[in-house]
């Protein structure tokens, strides 16, 4: 198949499935979690059917495991109907509050996978940006990954979000072998593509093992 | 029959075990590689039900490392791999390993346990 280069709308069906993938595994687990527990109660009901005697202590903790895993099975498929929005629109205002808890919520399970802990820090008040919130999602969810390389196992990943008189910042820190990695890995095509039609910049600091990404605010 | 069970879902891995318990196949249960690679050290096992996908390394870099320590081990694989052809991926990967997708069905996963002990009749 031939087609012209396409590095935006590459890098976006790339992202999509990638989430979409993590998204289902995680969901995965909640059910399987669910299942198990469910069987473990139809068990305990044979048992006692059978005359054993069985702790109400053992009901009450299962319930509580379905229970909780139901709110999370919840909480993600809400993650992944925001996430699934987030291409309604080319151009919207957004809060960075916002966009950053839902960047957290879907990097969750990669994160841990690498075992990276991420520590989000909002703004203490609505930073509104007008942007286009998938590719937006897009290229932060783009540098993530790439800070992920540059932390040992055990790390944390802190991303804040900040503002100033002209532009707002989201702020990747805690990011300890920025300064080993070579500087053509970072930022590559995609994000390169991603950053322009965002009007974004994005600045390294190994020094301050950060990468910060600036985008402006409306006139 | 003695099972080691690896899973980074720690309200799977204990009810999962439970239920083998109960059905006299002796289970013990970890949630990660760090703790299945200690677990064989002190403790003779038959069979690990591994976890495909968990932090630090995968169900068969995890599989490698046992059998360095544990020659004897069987292996069962679970995953979470949704898609055929994400099964089917790393299926090919394992060659002849023993896959079940989650959520995995109880009497499934003992029949593939008796299977590969060589007790096709059940007996564990």
């Amino acid at each position: 198949m031939k087609r012209d280069p396409d590095p935006i709308g590459d890098a976006g069906l790339q992202f999509f499935g990638r989430m979409s993938a993590s998204i289902s595994h995680e969901l995965k687990n909640a059910l399987a979690i669910i299942k198990e527990n469910a069987g473990l109660l139809d068990d305990y009901v044979a048992m006692m059917g059978k005359g054993t005697p069985i702790d109400p202590q053992r009901f009450q903790t299962i319930a509580q495991r379905i229970d909780g895993q139901t709110r999370r099975a919840d909480t993600i498929i809400k993650d992944l109907n925001q996430f699934a929005h987030s291409v309604d629109n080319s151009s919207k205002p957004v809060d960075l509050n916002n966009i950053l808890e839902l960047l957290v919520a879907l990097h969750r399970r990669p994160a841990a996978m690498m075992q990276v802990s991420l520590e989000p820090r909002p703004a203490d008040s609505a930073v509104v940006i007008t942007t286009a919130p998938f590719l937006l999602l897009n290229a932060l969810g783009l540098i993530l990954a790439f800070a992920f390389k540059t932390v040992p196992a055990e790390a944390v990943v802190t991303i804040a979000v900040r503002m100033d008189s002209s532009e707002a910042e989201i702020c990747f820190g805690g990011l300890k072998a920025l300064a080993d990695l070579s500087t053509d890995q970072f930022p590559g095509d995609h994000e390169n593509a991603l950053l322009t039609v965002l009007d974004a910049k994005a600045i390294i600091n190994a020094a301050h093992c950060q990468i910060i990404v600036r985008l402006p605010l409306p006139q | 029959m003695h099972v080691l069970l690896v899973d980074d879902e720690e309200e799977l891995a204990s009810a999962l075990a439970e239920r083998l318990n109960m059905r006299d196949i002796e289970t013990d249960w970890v949630t990660s590689c760090d703790g299945a690679l200690e677990k064989v050290i002190s403790t003779t096992y038959d069979l690990a039900v591994l976890d495909m996908k968990m932090p630090k390394m995968n169900g068969l870099e995890l599989k490698a490392r046992l059998q360095e320590r544990s020659p004897q081990l069987k292996f069962i694989f679970v995953t979470g791999y949704v898609s055929e052809m994400d099964f089917e991926q790393v299926a090919c990967q394992a060659g002849e390993e023993c896959y079940l997708v989650k959520p995995v069905d109880i009497n499934l996963l003992i029949e593939r346990m008796n299977d590969l002990m060589g007790h096709p009749g059940g007996e564990s």
